[in-house]
C-alpha cells in the first residue's frame, strides 16, 4: 500500500517504512542505542531527500527517547545541573546546525555534507565498536583476566579548567566548559545528522567527565529529548523539512520494535551482537560512501530554488 | 503509449465511464445544434471552417490516504469535422497541459578528489512545474519545428527563462542544462509525452487520458488543444484548469508552509504523546 509523504513529496510503501522503523527500533531496544544513525541513512536509501530524512528523524527521536527519559527521571538518575549545561550547549549547537543546513540547501550542497558526515561518523563508530566487541569476545573466550586498569579518581586535564561547578548527583566538582562543549557538539550533530547524539555524549561523559554510569544514561536522555524537540521545531520553521506523516509511521514501527528489542536484548549475550551491530554500521557506511564515489546515473539534478532571488 | 504511466488506475474506470457519458452528451448536443442550421444534405464541402473544443474530467484532485496519483480524461470535439470516421486520420490533434510556473535550480556534478560534488548551477525561471503533451501521432510527423516552437508544443519547446547572460555558460552548456531539467522532470513523472495518447472516438469526438502523479503542484494550469491537417494549424483553443488538492496530506503540507512554527510544535507534541502512549501500553502486559 502506497502512501504519499506531503513534505518529502514522494509516494512510499507504508509497510516498508513501518518495517524499517520496527527493525531499527528493535536494534536500538536491544543495544540501548538511539536508532538515528541507522534510520537516517536507510531513509536516504529509500529516496527520501536527505534534509527531510534528518529533520524527520530528529522528530522521531523525541518519541523514542521521551519514555526512557521519564523513567530515568522517576528513578532519580538525571543530574539536572549537568543536564541543563549539556542542554544549554545543545541549544547553541542546534541553532547553528539548522542555520548551516539552511545555507547548504541554498547552495545545493546539503545532500553531500549529510552523506559525508555519516560516512565519517559511521566509519569511526563502527570501527571502534568492532574492535571493542572483538576484544571482549577474545577476553571472554580466553578468560585471561586482567581487568582494565582505569582509576576513577585519576585527575586529567579537565580538572585544570576554570568555572568549576559542583554536580551533586554525579558526585563531581569539575569545570562547566567540557559539558557545555559536549552539548554544543551533540546539538550540532542532531541538527545536521538527525541523531540523538548518545553515541558521542555517553562515552564522553563516562571517559572524559567520569560521570557515574547510573547517571549517564538518564542525563543524556534528558538532554536528547529537549535538543531533538528544539531541532524539530527549528527545522520546521527554517527549512520546512519535517515530514509529520513519515515521522508518525517511523514512530509507530519504532516503539513496537524497541519493546521487543529490549526483551530479546536482555536474554542474549552482548559481545557477538555488538560485533554484528558494528558490521551493520560499517556496511551502511560503505554503502553511503559508494554512493559518493560511484559515477551517478545523471550528473544533473534539479531542485526548487530556495531563498536567494 | 503513455511514457511514465503508473499503475494507479483504480478510479480511472469510473472516471472514464463518466467522461464518455459526458462526451456522448456533448456529441448529441452538438448534433442537435448543428442539425437545424446545416443543410439537410450536407456534404463535407459546404461546411464552415473547423474549430476545436475541449474539456477535462477533473478539476479538483482529492488526495486520499493511499493516493499515488490519479487519471483525468481530456475530451473534446471538432466542429464541422470533415472526416467520415474515427479511423480516417484526416486530422492531427495535439493537447498540451502546463502550469504553474516555478523557479528551479539545475545543478551539475563533477568529480572533486574522489567524490561527486555539485560544482555548477543555473537558475531557470518560469518553468512549468508540470507539462504534459498528448497527440494523435509523434510530434515531428504532425507539423514543422517552427510551428511547434511558436505554440510551445512538445518537450523541445517547454517554456523556460534563463537568467540574463546565461550565467556565463556557453550555448551548448545551456542546452545541456535545459535538457537536464526536462529529463529530471520526466523522471519525477511531472513531464509526460504520449505520442499516440489521443484518439478519435467518432468523426468529431476525441479523448485522451492523462496520469497525474501525487506530487503534482497545485495552481492554475493551461489546457491547449491544437487541430492540424497536413501540417497546417486549423484551429486552437485554450482552457484554464485549476488543480486543488484535498485531504489530510494537503492539510499537513499547508500547515508546514503557512504556519511552520505551529507545525513544528504539533510535530513535537505528537512525538511526545506517541512515546508516552507506547510506554503505557507496553508497561501493562
Amino acid at each position: 500500500m502506497q502512501i504519499y509523504l506531503p513534505i518529502a513529496e514522494i509516494s512510499v510503501n507504508i509497510f516498508l517504512i513501518l518495517g524499517m522503523g520496527g527493525a531499527v527500533g528493535f536494534l536500538s531496544g536491544m543495544f540501548g542505542v538511539g536508532g538515528g544513525f541507522l534510520m537516517t541513512p536507510l531513509l536516504i536509501f529509500t529516496g527520501i531527500p536527505p534534509a527531510v530524512a534528518v529533520a524527520t528523524e530528529a522528530n522521531q527521536i523525541v518519541a523514542s527517547s521521551v519514555s526512557g527519559a521519564l523513567a530515568q527521571w522517576r528513578r532519580g538518575n538525571v543530574d539536572v545541573k549537568m543536564g541543563t549545561i549539556l542542554l544549554g550547549g545543545g541549544v547553541v549547537g542546534a541553532v547553528i546546525g539548522v542555520q548551516i543546513v539552511k545555507i547548504l540547501r541554498q547552495i545545493g550542497q546539503v545532500d553531500l555534507i549529510i552523506s559525508l558526515s555519516y560516512v565519517t561518523f559511521l566509519g569511526i563508530i563502527g570501527s571502534l565498536m568492532l574492535v571493542e566487541s572483538l576484544n571482549a569476545i577474545r577476553k571472554s573466550r580466553g578468560a585471561e583476566g586482567g581487568a582494565p586498569t582505569r582509576r576513577p579518581g585519576q585527575h586529567n586535564w579537565i580538572h585544570g579548567l576554570p568555572f568549576k561547578q559542583r554536580f551533586k548527583r554525579s558526585k563531581l566538582y569539575i569545570s562547566a566548559i567540557p559539558p557545555l562543549i559536549i552539548g554544543v557538539l551533540v546539538g550540532f550533530l542532531a541538527a545536521i545528522m538527525g541523531v540523538g547524539g548518545g553515541f558521542v555524549m555517553v562515552p564522553a561523559m563516562i571517559y572524559l567527565l567520569r560521570v557515574p554510569t547510573n547517571v549517564v544514561v538518564g542525563t543524556s536522555l534528558f538532554q536528547i529529548v529537549f535538543v531533538t524537540a528544539l531541532t524539530t521545531i527549528l527545522h520546521a520553521t527554517q527549512n520546512q523539512t519535517v515530514d509529520a506523516v513519515l515521522a508518525l509511521l517511523l514512530m509507530t514501527g519504532g516503539v513496537i520494535g524497541a519493546q521487543f528489542g529490549v526483551r530479546v536484548g536482555q536474554k542474549l549475550k552482548g559481545e557477538e551482537l555488538r560485533a554484528l551491530l558494528a558490521l551493520l554500521v560499517l556496511l551502511v557506511c560503505i554503502r553511503l560512501g559508494y554512493n559518493l564515489i560511484a559515477t551517478p546515473d545523471d550528473l544533473f539534478s534539479i531542485g526548487r530554488a530556495i531563498g536567494g532571488h | 503509449m503513455d511514457r511514465g504511466c503508473d499503475n494507479h488506475a483504480n478510479r480511472a474506470g469510473a472516471l472514464g465511464a463518466l467522461a464518455l457519458t459526458f462526451a456522448a452528451a456533448v456529441a448529441l448536443l452538438l448534433a442537435g445544434m448543428s442539425a437545424p442550421h446545416a443543410a439537410p444534405v450536407a456534404t463535407g464541402l459546404d461546411r464552415g471552417p473547423e474549430s476545436i473544443e475541449i474539456d477535462v474530467s477533473t478539476r479538483s484532485i482529492p488526495i486520499e490516504a493511499d493516493f499515488s496519483g490519479t487519471r483525468i480524461v481530456i475530451f473534446g470535439a471538432i466542429h464541422n469535422s470533415r472526416q467520415d470516421a474515427a479511423e480516417s486520420g484526416y486530422y492531427d490533434i495535439a493537447v498540451v497541459i502546463w502550469g504553474p510556473n516555478e523557479t528551479l535550480v539545475a545543478r551539475q556534478k563533477s568529480r572533486v578528489a574522489f567524490i561527486w560534488v555539485n560544482t555548477r548551477s543555473l537558475s531557470v525561471h518560469d518553468v512549468p512545474a508540470y507539462y504534459a503533451f498528448i497527440s494523435t501521432r509523434p510530434i515531428d510527423e504532425i507539423a514543422d519545428k517552427a510551428l511547434l516552437a511558436r505554440y510551445r508544443i512538445g518537450f523541445d519547446n517547454v517554456p523556460m527563462r534563463i537568467e540574463e547572460g546565461g550565467g556565463g555558460f556557453s550555448a551548448e552548456e545551456l542546452a545541456a542544462f535545459r535538457q537536464a531539467v526536462i529529463r529530471q522532470k520526466a523522471k519525477a513523472g511531472l513531464y509526460r509525452e504520449a505520442d499516440y495518447g489521443l484518439s478519435f472516438s467518432g468523426p468529431s469526438l476525441f479523448r485522451a487520458t492523462l496520469d497525474v502523479p501525487a506530487n503534482v503542484p497545485v495552481g492554475e494550469f493551461k489546457v491547449q488543444a491544437f487541430l492540424f491537417h497536413q501540417g497546417t494549424l486549423l484551429s486552437s483553443t485554450t482552457r484554464k484548469l485549476v488543480i486543488e488538492k484535498r485531504g489530510a496530506e494537503r492539510l499537513v503540507y499547508a500547515l508546514a508552509y503557512d504556519h511552520p512554527f505551529v507545525y513544528g510544535v504539533i510535530a513535537v507534541l505528537a512525538a511526545v504523546l506517541a512515546g508516552l502512549i507506547a510506554s503505557a501500553i507496553f508497561k501493562k502486559d
